[in-house]
This record gives C-alpha cells, sequence and structure tokens, in this order.
C-alpha cells in the first residue's frame, strides 16, 4: 500500500512526540490527529490491517506541509513523505474529502486552486519570450496580482529585459501537494518545464517560493531539464546590491515573516531582510524566528524552524476558517513583539495574511514596499 | 445491512452541543484508534504487532472551562467513562482509554491567560504545550524553568497530572513546587479554584490534592505557575568518582552547600553505554555531570565549594566540555534512532528514597533483575536530588532476541520484571515512582505501596467521583 520510504518514515514518527509543538495546524486546532505522529501512527495502523476511512482521509489533508516537522527533527525523518502518500492513498479508494476534492478538480480543469480561468494580472507590454523569465505562480496570478505587478514594476524600474508568460501553466507543485508525486504531477510539471523553454529563457525568476522549491527540488530529482532558478527576493536583492535600484529609507519598526517553502526548503532567510534593512527599517523579529547566534547550523534549537507558517492557497480555498485561525496565530506571534507592521516575501503568504489583519496591524507584501519605495 | 444502535449518536450530539459543534467531537474509527498509543511501552508494543488498541466511544474537544463542566454533567449522567488526554506522552499508559467512553482532548484549551510581572507568574489553560509556555515565558526574560524530556510534547495538565519533573529540579522545584494554584472541574461539573498562593494556613494544600491525581480526581484545566529570571551565569562541570558511593555522598554534600540546577550521577553500565555514545567519553567509573547556574558572582564561589567536595570523595574533574556537550545535545537523545524503541523492550523504573537506601535500593534492584532476568541490561542514573535524598532513574533493556514476539507473552514478560524491580525497590525503603507517575503501568502496585493508607486516596476519590467515571484503572483507584 505505502512505499518502504513512507513505511520506514511512518513507523519513526508513530512514537515520536518531539515536534508536535511545531505543528502549525495542531496549535490552532488542538487535535490530536493534527500531530505528525498521530499521522504516522495512522499509516503505521493502515500498514497493519486498518482501514482508511474518512477521518483518516481528512486528517491527511489537515497538514500545510509546511515542514516544520520535518526541520525540526535531528534524525532526519520526513513526515511529509507518508502524509503526500496517504494523500494519494485517500484518491485511490476514493475517500478523498469533498473539501479536497473540489480543490482537485480545480486543479486538474484549470491549473490553479481557484479556478479562475482568466490571471487577473495585467500583462501589457510584457515580452513572452526573452533570457530572463519571470514565473509568478498561481496566488500572484489569480488572488494577489498586486505582487506580480509589483514585480513587475521594480524590474522595469531596474531597466531589466524580462518575460512573463500571460498563459503560464501550472507548475504541478500545488497538484503534487494535494494528491501526492503521483504521474499526473509529473505530466505538469513536464508542460511547464516546456512552456519556460519555449520562451528561450536562461534564468528563471520565480516569484512564489512553493513553486521555486518544486523546480528546484521535485523537478531536479525527476530529471526534468529547467534554465537557472532564482527566487525573486534573491533576483531582487541583487538589483539593489548592483545600484540598479535604490529604495527610499525609512525609519520604522516591521517584522518579517518566514514563508515556510523559502525559509526551510530553500534556506533563504537573509534576502529579504536585507532588502528590509535597505529600506531602513528595523525588523524586529517574531520570537520563534530569532537565530541560535551561538549554533546558527542546529536547525532543532534554531529558529527559522520554528517559524509558524501561516497557510498556504490550497488550504484557503479547502477551509477557510481553519486559514483564518492560521492567519489569526501568526498575528498573536506578531502582537506580542512591538512592531505593529508585518512583512512577508511571497504571495500565498500575502493571500494568506491577507486573509484576517488584526485592527492597528499593517500587513504588506514585500515587493509592493519595496516598489513605493523606489 | 449493518444494524447500528443509535444511542450512541444521541450521546455525540449531547457532546457536540456542549463543545460548539461537530468539528470538536468524533467517532470515527482512526481518531478513536489515535487515542490508543502513548509512550508506555505494552501500548506500543500492542500496535507494531498489528492487535486493536484500546479506544473510547466519543472524542470531545472543549474549547473552555465551562465546556469541560458540561461534558462532566453529560457523563455523569450516563457514568460514562471520562479519560483525560493532553499530549498523550506519558510513558505510564496514564490516558489510555482502557475503558472506552468518553476521551476529552485538552489541547484546544491552550489560551495564555496572564503574565504578572509583579509577581513573577505565568497562568495559562492547562491544554498548552509545556515548550509553548516556556517560550511565552522566554519572550519576556523568563523561564517557568520545567525543563522535562517532554517539553515539547506534554502539556501543562499532563505536567500536573502525573506530578512531572524537569532536568533543573533540583534548583528550581518539581512542577508540585512551582505551581501556584489551579482552576479543576470536578466529576460533577463544578468549577474550583484552589487558593491564591499555596503557602498559607488554611488548611491542606489543595494543590495537591489534584496534583498527580492523574485524571481521576477531576480535570485540571488552568494553573498559574512561578516564573524564574533567566540566570546570568550557568557554568557546567563533570566529575568521575571511582564508584557509585563516593558519588552519591558527594551529591548529598554539593546539596547541603548549594544548589546545582542540574546534577546527573550515572553507575558504572551507563556510562560506558550512554555516555560514550553520546560524549564519546571511555573512562571507566562513575560520571557526575552538574550545572550551577544564578548570579555570577555566587556561582563563581558555589564552583569553589562543589570542586572541594568533589575533591573530598575522590572524584576526578573534568571540565565543562562535557557538561556543555550533554546540555547541547539532550533533546536529541529522545529522537527516533537515538532513544529505545521498538522491537526492544525498556523501561524506566525511577523511584526516590533517603540517602540512607538509595545505594540499597540501586543494588537490590540490580539483583532481582539480574537474577531473574539475565538477559536483561541495567543501567541506572541519579538526576534529581535532595537535601534528604535523591532519585534514581533506572532502566532496564531487553534485546529483541529476547523479546517474545507473541504480544500477550511479551506484555506478561514486561509485567514480570517490572513488578520485581519496583518491589525491590520499595522493600528497600524507595517509592514506587519519582516523577513518570503511576497510570495503568504500576496501579497494580500502589496498594502494596501505601498498605493501609491508600484508604485516605480512596475516600477522596468516593467523594468527589462517586460513580467512578474518572480514568479508571489508573492510580490504582
Amino acid at each position: 500500500m505505502f512505499s518502504e520510504k513512507a513505511k520506514k518514515h511512518a513507523d519513526a514518527c508513530r512514537f515520536c512526540y518531539m515536534c508536535r509543538h511545531l505543528c502549525p495546524i495542531e496549535l490552532v486546532t488542538g487535535k490530536e490527529n493534527n500531530t505528525p505522529r498521530a499521522k504516522g501512527l495512522q499509516v503505521s495502523m493502515m500498514e497493519r490491517g486498518m482501514k482508511m476511512d474518512k477521518g483518516s482521509a481528512i486528517t491527511m489533508y489537515e497538514c500545510l506541509l509546511c515542514g516544520a516537522c520535518t526541520a525540526d527533527c535531528v534524525t532526519g525523518f520526513d513526515p511529509l513523505v507518508f502524509i503526500r502518500e496517504a494523500r494519494s492513498q485517500a484518491m485511490m479508494n476514493e475517500l478523498t474529502p469533498d473539501f479536497a476534492q473540489k480543490v482537485i478538480d480545480k486543479l486538474v480543469e484549470t491549473g490553479n486552486p481557484y479556478g479562475a480561468t482568466e490571471a487577473k494580472v495585467n500583462y501589457d507590454g510584457i515580452a513572452q519570450e526573452g533570457d530572463t523569465l519571470v514565473w509568478l505562480g498561481n496566488a500572484a496570478r489569480y488572488a494577489v496580482s498586486d505582487v506580480a505587478e509589483a514585480l513587475f514594476s521594480i524590474l522595469k524600474k531596474a531597466g531589466v529585459a524580462f518575460a512573463a508568460l500571460k498563459d503560464e501553466p501550472a507548475s504541478g507543485c500545488e497538484l503534487g501537494d494535494m494528491i501526492g508525486h503521483l504521474e499526473d504531477v509529473r505530466v505538469q510539471a513536464k508542460a511547464a518545464a516546456e512552456a519556460i523553454a519555449k520562451t528561450g529563457a536562461k534564468k528563471v525568476v520565480v516569484l512564489d517560493s512553493h513553486d521555486a522549491a518544486f523546480f528546484m527540488h521535485e523537478c531536479k530529482d525527476w530529471g526534468i531539464d529547467l534554465p537557472e532558478i532564482v527566487t525573486a527576493t534573491s533576483f531582487v536583492l541583487d538589483l539593489i546590491k548592483e545600484g540598479k535600484i535604490a529604495p527610499a529609507k525609512k525609519a520604522e519598526v516591521v517584522s518579517y515573516h518566514d514563508a515556510a517553502r523559502l525559509s526551510r526548503d530553500l534556506t533563504e532567510m537573509e534576502p529579504a531582510r536585507e532588502i528590509i534593512a535597505a529600506m531602513g527599517a528595523d525588523l524586529h523579529e517574531v520570537y520563534l524566528n530569532e537565530k541560535d547566534n551561538k549554533n546558527p547550523e542546529n536547525k532543532a534549537c534554531g529558529s527559522f524552524v520554528r517559524a509558524r507558517e501561516c497557510g498556504s492557497s490550497i488550504m484557503g480555498q479547502m477551509k477557510p476558517e481553519l486559514s483564518v485561525m492560521l492567519c489569526e496565530a501568526r498575528y498573536g506571534d506578531l502582537l506580542r513583539t512591538d512592531s505593529r507592521i508585518m512583512i512577508a516575501a511571497d504571495p500565498q503568504a500575502t493571500e494568506a495574511l491577507r486573509r484576517s489583519i488584526p485592527e492597528g496591524v499593517e500587513y504588506r507584501d514585500l515587493f509592493v514596499m519595496l516598489n513605493d519605495r523606489i | 445491512m449493518e444494524l447500528k444502535a443509535f444511542m450512541p449518536g444521541m450521546i455525540l450530539d449531547e457532546l457536540a452541543d456542549a463543545v460548539g459543534g461537530y468539528e470538536n467531537v468524533s467517532m470515527e474509527m482512526s481518531d478513536r484508534a489515535t487515542y490508543g498509543v502513548d509512550y508506555f511501552w505494552v501500548g506500543r508494543m500492542w500496535q507494531d504487532r498489528g492487535e486493536v488498541p484500546p479506544m473510547p466511544d466519543w472524542i470531545v474537544r472543549p474549547g473552555a472551562t465551562e465546556e469541560v463542566s458540561k461534558i462532566m454533567k453529560i457523563a455523569n449522567y450516563y457514568k460514562i467513562p471520562v479519560h483525560i488526554w493532553g499530549g498523550g506522552s506519558g510513558s505510564q499508559g496514564g490516558a489510555l482509554p482502557m475503558s472506552g467512553g468518553i476521551l476529552m482532548d485538552m489541547k484546544r484549551m491552550s489560551k495564555l491567560i496572564e503574565i504578572d510581572e509583579v509577581s513573577r507568574t505565568i497562568t495559562a489553560e492547562a491544554g498548552m504545550i509545556f515548550q509553548q509556555l516556556e517560550w511565552y515565558a522566554n519572550e519576556k526574560g523568563y523561564s517557568c524553568q520545567h525543563i522535562p524530556s517532554c517539553l515539547t510534547c506534554g502539556t501543562i495538565g499532563g505536567a500536573l497530572g502525573h506530578r512531572g519533573i524537569g532536568i533543573m529540579s533540583t534548583k528550581y522545584g518539581k512542577i508540585d513546587d512551582q505551581c501556584l494554584s489551579m482552576e479543576v472541574v470536578l466529576p460533577n461539573g463544578d468549577i474550583i479554584n484552589t487558593l491564591p498562593v499555596p503557602k498559607h494556613a488554611a488548611g491542606p494544600d489543595l494543590n495537591q490534592i489534584f496534583i498527580g491525581s492523574e485524571g481521576t480526581l477531576g480535570v485540571i484545566t488552568k494553573a498559574t505557575f512561578k516564573l524564574f529570571e533567566q540566570p546570568e551565569d550557568r557554568q557546567f562541570r563533570a566529575f568521575l568518582f571511582p564508584d557509585m558511593n563516593s558519588g552519591y555522598m558527594a551529591g548529598r554534600d554539593i546539596m547541603q552547600k548549594v544548589k546545582p540546577s542540574i546534577l546527573r550521577f550515572f553507575d558504572e553500565a551507563e556510562t560506558v553505554s550512554i555516555i560514550k555514545k553520546i560524549l564519546g567519553f571511555e573512562k571507566q567509573g562513575c560520571f557526575m555531570n552538574l550545572a550551577i547556574e544564578g548570579i555570577k558572582r555566587i556561582v563563581d564561589i558555589e564552583m569553589e565549594i562543589i570542586l572541594e567536595i568533589v575533591e573530598k570523595w575522590g572524584g576526578q574533574d573534568l571540565g565543562s566540555d562535557y557538561g556543555e556537550k550533554w546540555f547541547e545535545n539532550r533533546i536529541t537523545f529522545f529522537y527516533p534512532g537515538h532513544i529505545m524503541d521498538i522491537p526492544q523492550m525498556f523501561g524506566t523504573m525511577d523511584t526516590v528514597a533517603t540517602y540512607a537506601n538509595i545505594e540499597k535500593i540501586y543494588r537490590a534492584m540490580k539483583k532481582v533483575i539480574n537474577e531473574k532476568f539475565p538477559y536483561v541490561r541495567y543501567i541506572s542514573h541519579s538526576s534529581h536530588w535532595y537535601e534528604w535524598g535523591c532519585m534514581n532513574y533506572t532502566r532496564f533493556i531487553v534485546d529483541p532476541k529476547d523479546v517474545p514476539q507473541d504480544p500477550e507473552a511479551a506484555r506478561r514478560l514486561h509485567n514480570e520484571i517490572w513488578n520485581a524491580g519496583v518491589r525491590a525497590a520499595m522493600e528497600n525503603g524507595g517509592v514506587i515512582n519519582d516523577h513518570h507517575g503511576i497510570g495503568l503501568k504500576l496501579s497494580r502496585l500502589m496498594k502494596e505501596q501505601y498498605g493501609p493508607a491508600m484508604q485516605v486516596m480512596e475516600a477522596l476519590k468516593k467523594q468527589l467521583d462517586p460513580n467512578g467515571i474518572m480514568n479508571p484503572y489508573k492510580l490504582g483507584l
């Protein structure tokens, strides 16, 4: 039923309790099933004869795949391996919960989790071919188009010649999150790679960190050829360092949310912080963002790995109420600092953190903020 | 056609009504099975062998004290057993729903209520994972100084329920020293508060009735704890003693003069098997690792005093590197691949006694285990110390080749080893358990421990829980 790899990880996690304090969904729902150990235990029980049921399938979808548990494990076990496979099993057993199936259907039919047929982004004057391709991802194209347009504007102001696909296909990342890394996902990923290849791009600047991580990790593992992939934050920071853009500075206290796939999967924490510093802001870290200065390599006791994920596009579509709870919990972290400005540098984080902004708090997308300063 | 009674559903409806909707209740098989395994070896082995785990009939997740009260009234009306579940990380099977009924998962009740910086206290709901409480304290520059190995997984209620302890206990106390007051829902649904402070002359301390009661007398819903200033300085030092006696006596003398936060003393077997693995340490003897902390000027003087005591008892000074390394790796040990796990059989027979008895207990337990179960490895360390005595954290380990595959035979062997070891401790002046609790694992031995004194606890149980619905089969009640 499950792969040997999934079984190995599930059997290791089934009796382990070490990472449950970091699961953002467990923390807001308080459900035992929303702990990595409970999910591992359920997979382990299924391997020993228990049938997957509706409740178990729901459990497997109440997960952001944010990797807090994985990053915390000093042994290297990865609950995401068996959670993704359990989602595949749910689909094969026709147990996918309705709230998830609706999103899967939209991803298959339209390539995005919203079921939208037309992007909200203004592509006027944007080339469709070129050495540098900007890859936006679904959240920026359909939910937070101001972020995409801010990035376009920044690049234009910096004099960067770039292309962006008006008909950008799905990367396969979100479908992979929904059904596990099955062949259908590889088909989507290959189609995305072909669309990228047709632009003649030598470099792809990826705005959505979910897609960036997917291109750099899964696609690479599957042998799918892609040009050089860089995150938008890294690319934009280089523009500042090269003097191509010079943001106006303003002294103010801000905090920064580390989007999980940017900080954990891509281990990229500094570029966004350097961009914030370039705008003159004083970054006061949300408590669990603080580095373990004594031992920065110590993931378990280090701290970016502990950052609480705030949601994702697909969770927003699957479980809007849960997404609001996640958003509110993240702002709860902010409200315990002396900052009332939260910044993030990922469109899915922006989508999530705009769901429920507390009174007296301001949310800023990093690219929108930067564009306003240049 | 599947025949199905509708009464369970009627009760589910009542429970859902009590906790704000069906999102917070469940009767799904997979949900129920999840609660059938905690850290207790028998439960883990049972799952590993593919056996049916103990399961509740209803899972209910209250979000407020008033909801707990409503659940208790429903349970009492129907006389349904109630099991309280926090992190489910107990090693004694204390949270396992052995008699079915309702399982109350407390983790929705995880709000921070107050940090009182004037009084240096922190108050939170009992379903909060203790690490979260500690982080809230840390944010303000304080610590609760309750740092157990289950810090990241156990809840506040769980720590109180089984009378837990952290690695800093020798200086900062056990959970029963650190808790100032509590809110408790009694089995009849009444909500009570213990007195605002624990030191008074207004009769017995109600806190100490409910702390350690393992969910048999009520449901702890809120608690207030001491906050400590973070220490200005923490110094580690490791020593090697020639034998157990010199180490115990040095520990006693240290406790008479200074209060280390950490004091861990290992027998020769554990020095070899664990310290070598983690620290690369190869010398023979009995290893001691300690930390003292606080204001640096005082810590410097305390260290001088400790060095004098260690020299008196023939200890060898190994410097600070070992202690620092242990401290950095103290959590690593508890992750999969580092800690003992199935298919091994293992257990921790922690006991506590006076200095006059503690070495005698160590030897008596070792003797009985070695004689009755020669294939069992026996290791021990002492990690929590007092002015009058200390505890032994004794572990037995059975290698997979000696663990019966038949789950019934495996359970029987497990319980025989426990009976032999714990009885040896009790017969020599030790207490049945130091800080893991009683749960299901040791429940059968409680009457042997207490003798006629058990009637005091039985009377409390009878008065507070006349229907006997609270966590049946646990704590010998």
